[in-house]
């Protein structure tokens, strides 16, 4: 937590270290629905930020009061220190929103004029369509793009300026596997050249391939916070696999040190073992210790997936 | 800001089937009720049949685009996201407004000259030179009034309340404004309401001219409260938007 807060003069020096990005205590409810429930949250300068959460884990909604769509029950706000809405009047903010319909009856050349004109330092229209890599469809009609082609203009319409902070919603839903590579290669560009980006996802490798901190959401509240390698690492993000040529002991093994989780499977006279474990060294040297002799041995890190799924179960048990 | 209205009009220019129907609409009423009408002055106006109801299908039919044709497409933009994603971008309030009712602009102008010429070749009409320029002016901006007011009920109402709210105003406002009828010919309470609707000074700007005479101030007066009315109230409900349509 920074102390920025408690500094009376605000001086221009202040508001250069600000956050890019700060929520305290926000809270949102839809009726009987609590949305996004005490959040505290800090994005600062150049960071590639990951919200990641299943459906209806209260992502859009962050989004939405980070963007001042929408007004916090409690709480506050800020973006560089300002407003949401003072900072996207300023040309701060560039933003790709999910539900984010366009224009009609209009060009895709047409539509990327009009957010360069609205942006207070916009880029020129054929750099905005060449880095968003639509040049080949702008003289389309927007009604008539397909679901991945419209993703793209809508990050052009978030990248048609000089931003210094990138909100995406679900960036790459409705593209496909090469469109996502080419779009993900020109977010990292947009990363390189200084910016903070924060995108919403649930395609998990697309957190761990592309954010240096993620930050895992759930039921409206922060639920882990730190690099993907650390959010493996706490949902005990470790994978052993094994066989044994007799039968395996399955109490033994069930009290292996650092176990989070154990498979066993009969394999030709023998068994195969799988375990999950929070401390693999820990536990492989305990399975020495059990007197057994592995076979195949393999130790490897859990994909993002595993682990997230791994952290809101643990969550849902401790409820 | 001068793109976003650049572009509303393009786009409405486009759109030929909603520009057809909406161009070709008022001057089609208009032959239909003034058509069998005799030149015999209505009492209380000095005008006849085919001079009055010009003035007044024009106005009608100018309000019917750019009111229905506005709250409905906006709710629709809204219900679409396209609002929430300019309200992402630094245009101001009265910007969005503004490209509204520059697009329902687009579409009246030629329904109100259509209208015109209707009454000039079919029925006969004749006027000085400066009435028909007045007439056609003082209708055109008088519109703007409404296209305000059709972007406000986008923002008050959405989905499928847009359409029976917008009927509702419109209904009322035509009626006793006394677009369809002389307002002499309605009871007198009617008439003490009538005098300050936004609808009832927009026609009574053209039927002055055709008298002969300058529009009243108090019309014009009238007129431009209600536009600022609606123009600060769609700009506000453009900006305090939080709901997710």
């Amino acid at each position: 937590m920074t102390t920025t807060a408690t500094t009376t003069a605000t001086t221009a020096q202040d508001a250069g270290r600000a956050p890019v990005v700060s929520f305290q205590g926000v809270s949102k409810s839809y009726g009987a629905v609590r949305a996004v429930a005490d959040l505290h949250l800090e994005l600062h300068p150049g960071e590639t930020v990951a919200l990641l959460g299943p459906n209806g884990a209260g992502k859009s909604s962050t989004l939405d009061l980070l963007l001042g769509l929408r007004t916090p029950d409690t709480g506050s706000v800020s973006l560089f220190g300002t407003t949401p809405q003072r900072a996207i009047q300023q040309g701060k903010v560039g933003a790709m929103l999910q539900s984010g319909g366009l224009m009609e009856g209009v060009k895709v050349r047409e539509l990327v004029q009009l957010a360069r004109d609205l942006h207070p330092q916009g880029y020129p229209v054929d750099q905005i369509l060449a880095n968003a890599g639509i040049t080949d469809i702008a003289d389309r009609l927007v009604g008539k793009l397909s679901g991945g082609q419209e993703q793209r203009v809508r990050f052009a319409l978030a990248t048609a300026g000089a931003n210094d902070l990138i909100v995406l919603d679900e960036p790459t839903t409705g593209m496909d596997v090469s469109s996502r590579q080419t779009f993900w290669g020109a977010m990292r560009r947009q990363a390189q050249e200084g910016r903070t980006v924060l995108f919403a996802t649930h395609y998990l490798e697309e957190a761990d391939e592309i954010a240096d901190r993620v930050i895992v959401l759930h039921r409206g509240r922060v639920l882990a916070d730190g690099t993907s390698a650390e959010i493996k690492a706490r949902a005990g993000a470790r994978r052993i696999n094994f066989d044994l040529t007799e039968p395996a002991d399955r109490a033994a093994l069930e009290a292996l040190p650092h176990l989070t989780a154990l498979t066993v499977s009969a394999s030709g006279s023998g068994s195969t073992v799988r375990i999950q474990s929070q401390d693999a060294d820990a536990t492989v040297h305990a399975l020495y210790g059990l007197g057994l002799y592995p076979r195949n041995l393999e130790v490897s890190g859990l994909g993002l997936e595993q682990a997230f799924i791994a952290i809101t179960t643990a969550e849902e048990a401790a409820r | 800001m001068t793109t976003l209205i650049k572009l509303e009009i393009i786009r409405a220019l486009r759109n030929k089937k909603f520009m057809f129907f909406s161009v070709i609409y008022p001057p089609a009423l208009y032959l239909i009720i003034a058509g069998g009408a005799d030149s015999k002055p209505i009492p209380g106006t000095g005008l006849n049949m085919g001079l009055y109801y010009m003035v007044s299908m024009a106005a009608f039919g100018a309000m019917t685009a750019v009111l229905l044709g506005n709250s409905e497409r906006i709710a629709k933009e809204r219900e679409q996201g396209w609002v929430r994603q300019l309200r992402l971008t630094a245009l101001p309030g009265r910007g969005y407004v503004a490209a509204k009712i520059a697009a329902a602009a687009t579409v009246s102008l030629p329904s109100i000259l259509l209208v015109m010429i209707a009454a000039a070749t079919v029925k006969g009409v004749r006027l000085e030179a400066w009435q028909w320029i007045a007439i056609a002016v003082g209708t055109w901006l008088g519109s703007f009034v409404f296209a305000a007011l059709g972007v406000a009920i986008g923002y008050l109402a959405s989905g499928d309340a847009v359409r029976p709210i917008s009927m509702l105003c419109f209904f009322a406002l035509a009626f006793l404004g006394g677009l369809w009828m002389p307002m002499t010919l309605l009871p007198q309470w009617v008439q003490n309401i009538s005098e300050w609707l936004p609808t009832h000074a927009y026609a009574a700007l053209g039927t002055a001219v055709e008298a002969g005479g300058a529009p009243h101030v108090k019309d014009m007066a009238i007129l431009l409260g209600y536009l600022l009315l609606f123009v600060g109230g769609a700009a506000w409900l453009y900006r305090k938007d939080t709901r997710k349509a």
